[in-house]
């Protein structure tokens, strides 16, 4: 019989009858090899870690962080409302006390999903951390500043876009360069809106990166930022595609190292993200990140075919990582005093390819520049699918300068030739459309 | 005519079925020889013994001697590879680990070596261990390891069990302590079923004998003999196919409740099944892949011990002897009962001044006492059965259709057996808020069980065109399949299967075969398909007899 030190919870959902086409990698085979590693090791029966049931996000949940465009019942299916339902499972768990750290192992995924969804990106319809964190700060308010770490091997663009105004949510990102890698973003320039500045971070890889370089950046970087920025609750997006075995990326990640990576960061949910090496990477990548989570010894877990020597990263790839790790870490330290605009609002204009779904959108933003809160902001989007909207975001504490701000432009639209125009009202959790 | 024998740790109870009439029923006492107990029991059934067409019985040998540890010494030889430390499973010092690793497509990655098994059978030899339990990882998907590690041992023990045999579920260590138990009972119980029948032969029975399994179906002696780990826990087992059988409306969800003097086990029927354990129950603080009713014991009884603590009256979950009005020492339920003159068996007199002192601490009416004591008895088993059935409805699903159409487990009645059940019966209808059937015969309900229980075994069936494979664990079947291979073809494969091999499985080949789970996969490599992968789970279906129900 063995112990866990910690309690963890396991919600797993492995969607057996949902698939984005037969042979995507987004099909029902995904989890099925995780499920039969994770039963065959006896994971489950292990003194403390415990297999909880997925729940349903409702569509209030899924308009807390998206502007689903036109409506949210059109954009997603079924089983993105029993993933993101998971992820608040998980949540519910960690914050109630029933369990001390939780794992959604869910599917689909959700981090390329932005906050305006017209479609599916990269294999995401809404962003299943982003339901879950805001479900978070309705439900659970002394949970205030909340940190995502994303070790997927894309860049989480998703999760960028939705918090990228937001200084309460730190994103930070390690992911293979995007010079090399969909979605192509994630650079350290990247680095949060005008009124969260230093609060997105990135950390692109070269290829081939393998446990020591990604190791060496949790402990010289991440760690380090997280302990600046003493978070309240830490997610890991737990994407499993850096392994080195994953067929459409080019890292070198092991199992081993992504468990050693989870005790060293200690979240306190991991939802899975991307990942499709389903047979030689994901049975033993999931079985680790469970038994690091529940502080069991994974020292044993391997897969069949390692051979730590051919997979080694070479020695400048390490050096590079160094340099990058050290440059990050001074960029943050200044954090502080970057200057902000000086004018009261900042725009940017920018153009989203929905790959999944073969959509483009065109988007022109406008943020408050804010001192004293988030900054309320509109989105005026418009999509090869014809709809062109206004979508407003009032954020959570805003001030009351942001909150007329954002009432007036939901009241008198700048135009006429809007579809709807959307409102989030965070601190009232209203959620409104008007049809024009 | 059908015997039914339930061997309890302190009485044990016989009953003789004939067609749907109960022709004979006895109580004797558990003595510590149980072959002479179950010649006793079967005598004071006083019937003509030469129209017997079987015997079942249900015993506490393999439970006691797992519990109580007085089993042989057994062998363990596991080959693992990497994953968890196979070690930590091990719990003495005849566990030995050997090379070898299977995957969890069942691909073997380290083969088995020779010498290494036999240099450890060696060892285990020496030290004079007659059993050896096989496992290795995966085996349910490859059993080709412990099939080599058995053909290198084969000749020098007398006791053998493979893992994958036992069962086709995935669960490693649960493999490892199935397999233990198995072959560390195994001795013991051959002996018994030998003592047995030449018991029942010296009594002119030559009929079958049967054993009554954890899940509630029963086997024959020989697969009894192989597979005696299947034994265990069948007395929570018998109770609920004794409940069954007398239950008038089986097709309505119920809540079957066992009350006894210490604890109530409290288990579901859904359609005339009772409901089983998803992965396996547990014994001896172990978890086993052992097929086996899901049922939750709970520590309240007619003698559950009562207490005051500040102006609460406690009701167990501990019991310290027998009820006052029965020569107990302290005030139990039974005692409140007998105040309010609803159980007469007892001396009235003591449980009054037992029940007294509670209601002068409380400074309350007698009979008042008495009745609060009885709804807090009942009160808790009302708790602990919600608990249960709202465990068995939170059961993780992985399914987008099974999210969205949940099947909720809602009971609609009430089988009340055990010694109390009577009394308690309005108490529970009033707690509960529905009808309580407490049957007739109930006293006998578990041997009735026993008696009336059908022959069940599970089989898994796993086949993967790609690799071109099918393995059925537990039949021994591994060999090479077409490509074209279709779920439907697996299934009747295994229907086939099941009955071909109804004698060695030690279960009648005219059972109603009914699908568990069967899923299909397709195997996508790059992005093209390149095969199926499925997995079914068959079963002949628990219940009882027809001969007993279809009247």
């Amino acid at each position: 019989m063995i112990t866990a030190r910690r309690k963890t919870g396991l919600i797993f959902f492995p969607a057996y009858d949902w698939e984005i086409s037969p042979s995507h990698p987004e099909r029902q085979e995904r989890l099925l090899y995780t499920q039969d590693q994770v039963m065959e090791e006896g994971v489950l029966d292990i003194e403390g870690i415990t297999e909880f049931k997925a729940g349903l996000a409702t569509e209030k949940d899924i308009c807390r962080p998206h502007f689903c465009v036109p409506d949210v019942e059109s954009r997603i299916t079924p089983s993105h409302s029993v993933s993101a339902g998971g992820c608040i499972e998980a949540a519910r768990l960690v914050l109630d006390g029933t369990v001390d750290n939780a794992f959604a192992l869910v599917r689909p995924p959700g981090h390329h999903a932005m906050r305006v969804v017209h479609g599916a990106r990269g294999f995401c319809n809404i962003n299943i951390e982003a339901v879950m964190i805001e479900w978070v700060r309705k439900h659970y308010p002394h949970i205030r500043k909340i940190a995502v770490v994303d070790t997927d091997c894309h860049h989480g663009d998703g999760t960028q876009d939705v918090y990228w105004h937001d200084p309460n949510v730190l994103y930070i990102s390690l992911h293979q360069d995007g010079r090399t890698l969909y979605p192509g973003s994630g650079f350290p320039e990247e680095f949060g809106g005008p009124n969260a500045l230093g609060k997105n971070l990135n950390i692109p890889l070269p290829p081939r990166t393998s446990d020591e370089g990604i190791l060496h950046v949790m402990e010289h970087f991440v760690m380090p930022v997280l302990k600046d920025f003493e978070p309240d609750l830490i997610i890991n997006s737990a994407g499993q595609d850096n392994h080195y075995s994953d067929p459409i990326t080019n890292m070198s990640f092991t199992a081993g190292g992504y468990a050693r990576l989870n005790e060293i960061l200690a979240p306190d949910i991991c939802v899975l993200e991307g990942g499709y090496s389903i047979e030689a990477a994901l049975p033993y990548v999931n079985t680790g990140i469970i038994l690091a989570l529940a502080g069991v010894d994974y020292s044993y877990i391997r897969e069949p075919d390692l051979d730590p020597e051919r997979i080694r990263e070479d020695p400048r790839v390490i050096d590079y990582i160094r340099n990058l790790t050290d440059d990050l870490l001074d960029l943050w330290s200044r954090r502080e005093h970057f200057e902000r605009p000086q004018e009261e609002f900042f725009r940017r204009s920018r153009n989203i390819f929905y790959d999944t779904d073969g959509i483009s959108e065109s988007q022109h933003e406008v943020v408050r520049v804010c001192t004293e809160c988030p900054g309320a902001y509109r989105i005026d989007s418009s999509a090869s699918t014809g709809y062109h909207v206004l979508a407003i975001h009032i954020p959570w504490g805003a001030c009351s300068r942001c909150r007329e701000q954002g009432l007036a432009w939901f009241e008198k639209p700048d135009r006429k030739n809007y579809y709807a125009v959307y409102l989030q009202d965070m601190d009232n959790d209203e959620y409104s459309v008007k049809i024009l | 005519m059908i015997i039914g024998i339930d061997i309890g740790g302190t009485h044990t109870d016989a009953v003789c079925v004939d067609g749907r009439n109960i022709t004979a029923t006895a109580k004797t006492v558990t003595g510590d020889d149980l072959v002479h107990t179950i010649r006793d029991a079967i005598e004071a059934l006083a019937i003509d013994f030469s129209k017997i067409s079987r015997t079942v019985l249900s015993t506490t040998l393999s439970t006691n001697s797992i519990i109580e540890k007085k089993y042989a010494p057994a062998g363990m030889i596991v080959s693992a590879g990497p994953g968890i430390d196979p070690r930590r499973y091990f719990f003495t010092d005849d566990f030995h680990l050997v090379e070898g690793a299977i995957d969890h497509r069942g691909r073997e990655y380290i083969p088995i070596r020779a010498d290494e098994v036999a240099r450890v059978a060696g060892t285990l030899k020496k030290k004079g261990v007659d059993g050896v339990g096989i496992v290795s990882k995966f085996s349910v998907r490859n059993p080709s390891h412990e099939i080599a590690i058995h053909s290198i041992i084969n000749s020098e023990f007398e006791h053998v069990s493979l893992g994958h045999t036992l069962s086709g579920g995935l669960n490693f260590p649960r493999r490892i302590h199935t397999t233990f138990f198995n072959t560390a009972v195994m001795p013991v119980q051959k002996r018994f079923v030998h003592s047995v029948r030449k018991a029942l032969a010296e009594l002119g029975i030559r009929s079958p004998l049967l054993f009554l399994k954890a899940d509630g179906g029963t086997f024959s002696d020989s697969a009894a003999d192989r597979h005696p780990v299947e034994t265990i826990l069948s007395g929570p087992a018998a109770s609920m196919m004794g409940g069954l059988a007398l239950c008038h409306d089986p097709q309505t969800t119920t809540l079957m409740l066992d009350i006894g003097g210490t604890t109530t086990d409290i288990g579901i029927l859904i359609g005339g099944v009772p409901i089983l354990e998803p992965k396996g129950v547990d014994i001896g603080g172990l978890k086993t892949l052992v097929r086996g009713l899901k049922v939750m014991s709970v520590g309240a009884g007619g003698d559950s011990c009562v207490r005051v603590s500040g102006s609460e009256i406690l009701v167990g979950p501990d019991r310290d002897g027998p009820p006052a009005c029965m020569g107990g020492p302290s005030p139990t339920p039974m005692d409140a009962l007998a105040v309010l003159g609803q159980f007469t068996k007892g001396d009235r007199q003591k449980a009054v001044q037992a029940v007294t002192p509670i209601a002068g601490r409380l400074g309350q009416d007698l009979s008042d006492v008495c009745r609060r004591i009885i709804s807090i008895l009942v009160g808790n088993i009302k708790k602990s059965a919600c608990a249960f059935i709202d465990e068995v409805n939170r059961h993780p699903v992985y399914t987008i259709y099974e999210m969205l159409h949940p099947e909720i487990v809602e009971p609609g009645q009430l089988m009340a057996i055990g010694g109390p059940a009577a009394q308690l019966k309005p108490y529970l209808e009033e707690s509960f808020g529905m009808r309580c059937t407490v049957p007739e015969h109930a006293m006998v309900a578990n041997a009735l069980g026993a008696a009336l229980a059908r022959t069940t075994r599970q089989i898994t069936l796993t086949a993967d065109t790609q690799l071109r494979r099918m393995i059925c664990p537990e039949l021994g079947i591994d060999e090479q399949i077409p490509a074209s291979m279709t779920l439907s073809d697996l299934r009747r494969r295994g229907e086939r299967e099941l009955r071909d091999n109804a004698d060695r499985l030690g279960i009648s080949a005219q059972g109603e075969i009914s699908v568990l789970e069967e899923q299909v996969f397709n195997i996508v490599r790059g992005f093209s398909t390149t095969g199926r992968n499925m997995r079914l789970k068959l079963q002949t279906k628990p219940g009882v007899i027809e001969e007993w129900s279809a009247l």
